[in-house]
């Protein structure tokens, strides 16, 4: 056990001296991770913040069916109880003929004097359908609109499946964007690292020459380096967190109106701690494999 | 120790060793002299498994070196230590760190690496410089440091290529004293020199190489070692 920890002090101290004695090739790796994973955790939020929209406003994606005129009051409760039966609804609420005139009236406001001059309630009475959570998406709303519609009685059904599969499409896109983004940013931030390591490899060629002739395995000899990769990783990642947690604070409050618009009104979340740290153990496998591959290539040469 | 015929190219036609049969006893100290050019440093660095040879074997603490493994190198090589002209020192690396290097690489705890990297400075005479910095001593203080290191394994086997190339006659002849110590306490030796004065001086067995071949093994006089 000792000799574990002795072994991992050693470790531990050799990739610090070597990260202090190229303190700027290391900042600029620590600094490249940090800029890449900032982009990718922006994009990572963004799709994030999104994607709860969809979950934040499932009780307004709803179903409405349309009735046909003359039903009787006990054939629309048996069309009540028919469409509660339906797999993936939650609930079934009747909004009659005169409750769906009120409504209205009380929607248009002023312009409500208008409706004074109808002779009859033009409105039809409807199901308010609200789908079960895990039906709130495109084809949970098509699913059970198709159900609803089938059901003898109903003259037309309506829903927000075109809304909801524009706003998927805006997610796809902007989680298609951050994924092409991260990949380009995590290969050109594997490729400075993996140049950082090798610079370290380079510049300690004498050491690695009498580490070599006292004994020492070719793990010992790596694992500095490996060390020094992971570490960079770390603090990468940490300055990420730390970045976009200034910039959720500070700068995201003054953009409010683009805000309104992507997240309809919805206050933007940031990361739990569970993915915090998960953007900081992707900014440590950057570093850890950025310093393998140079591990690697230089014990080839 | 021993080698059965080995010859090492570098280039078809070119041998730095041809071959080359010889056998070292435990314990033994022996220099191996000749010319720039003669072999010396290829045998001494087929010895250490830094090189393998074209052809023959070598026997090196029961194990045949040209056949080891990467992973099994490094056991024997803690088992052997190392001095060269050049010391191979680390400049930025205290005389303390550039001994303990040959203990921390098998994992040995701080403490004892503490203790066993005082023991051998004070046995070198160098237990005040221990903090000091390799390119802030005299020629004579880094190679003691070279061999601190060297033997803070208490290796089985010590080779030394022109440890005294380096130093005036007067540190040369102190250097050689601290590397025949270490033949006193058991250690097989082999020193590359070609200083004529020092292998006369110490009256020890000398194998004499030219073009990469033994032309003479002159026992020590009265045996060994």
């Amino acid at each position: 056990m000792s000799r574990l920890l002795a072994r991992m002090a050693t470790l531990v101290r050799s990739a610090l001296r070597g990260f202090a004695s190229s303190p700027l090739t290391s900042g600029v790796a620590v600094v490249t991770i940090a800029v890449t994973l900032v982009l990718v955790g922006a994009f990572a939020l963004l799709v994030a913040n999104m994607e709860s929209v969809l979950v934040r406003f499932g009780d307004a994606l709803r179903v409405t069916a349309f009735l046909e005129d003359g039903l009787g009051a006990e054939a629309q409760q048996a069309l009540v109880a028919s469409a509660s039966k339906l797999q993936g609804v939650e609930s079934v609420s009747l909004v009659s003929r005169e409750q769906a005139l009120e409504r209205f009236r009380r929607g248009v406001g002023r312009g409500a004097a208008l409706l004074e001059g109808l002779s009859e309630n033009p409105l039809p009475a409807s199901l308010e359908i609200s789908l079960a959570p895990q039906l709130r998406s495109s084809e949970g709303l098509a699913r059970v609109a198709d159900a609803v519609a089938q059901l003898p009685g109903v003259s037309d059904v309506a829903s927000g499946r075109d809304w909801v599969e524009g706003y998927l499409r805006g997610v796809a896109l902007v989680r298609g964007v951050g994924t092409g983004l991260a990949v380009i940013l995590a290969l050109a931030s594997l490729l400075i690292i993996a140049n950082t390591i090798r610079l370290a490899v380079l510049s300690r060629r004498d050491e690695l020459e009498i580490l070599s002739l006292v004994g020492a395995s070719r793990s010992y000899v790596a694992a500095p380096f490996l060390m020094e990769g992971w570490l960079q990783g770390v603090l990468g990642g940490a300055l990420a967190l730390a970045a976009l947690y200034a910039i959720f604070r500070l700068v995201l409050p003054g953009l409010e109106f683009g805000l309104e618009l992507v997240l309809g009104g919805v206050a933007p979340r940031f990361f739990e701690l569970r993915e915090g740290l998960a953007l900081v153990l992707a900014g440590s496998g950057l570093g850890l494999f950025g310093a393998a591959v140079a591990v690697a290539s230089e014990s080839r040469a | 120790m021993r080698l059965y015929h080995v010859s090492k190219s570098y280039s078809a036609g070119h041998f730095a060793l041809r071959d080359v049969s010889i056998e070292f006893a435990r314990g033994e100290f022996v220099f191996l002299t000749g010319p720039s050019g003669a072999g010396k440093t290829t045998l001494l660095r087929l010895i250490f498994a830094a090189e393998r040879p074209s052809e023959g074997q070598i026997l090196v603490l029961g194990r045949n070196a040209p056949r080891l493994g990467p992973r099994a190198v490094p056991p024997l090589r803690r088992r052997i230590g190392v001095v060269f002209q050049d010391f191979k020192l680390l400049p930025r690396r205290t005389v303390e760190e550039n001994v303990a290097m040959a203990l921390e690489v098998v994992g040995a705890p701080r403490r004892e690496v503490r203790a066993k990297v005082f023991s051998v400075l004070k046995q070198l005479g160098l237990q005040h410089r221990r903090f000091h910095h390799p390119p802030s001593l005299s020629g004579g203080e880094q190679q003691r440091v070279a061999i601190a290191r060297a033997l803070v394994n208490e290796p089985d086997i010590l080779l030394a290529d022109e440890p005294t190339g380096n130093l005036d006659h007067e540190l040369a002849l102190e250097i050689m004293d601290l590397i025949a110590g270490a033949a006193t306490r058991g250690t097989t030796v082999v020193v590359a020199t070609h200083d004529q004065a020092i292998v006369e001086r110490y009256g020890k067995r000398c194998v004499r190489l030219e073009g990469g071949r033994i032309v003479e093994d002159h026992a020590a006089p009265g045996g060994m070692p």
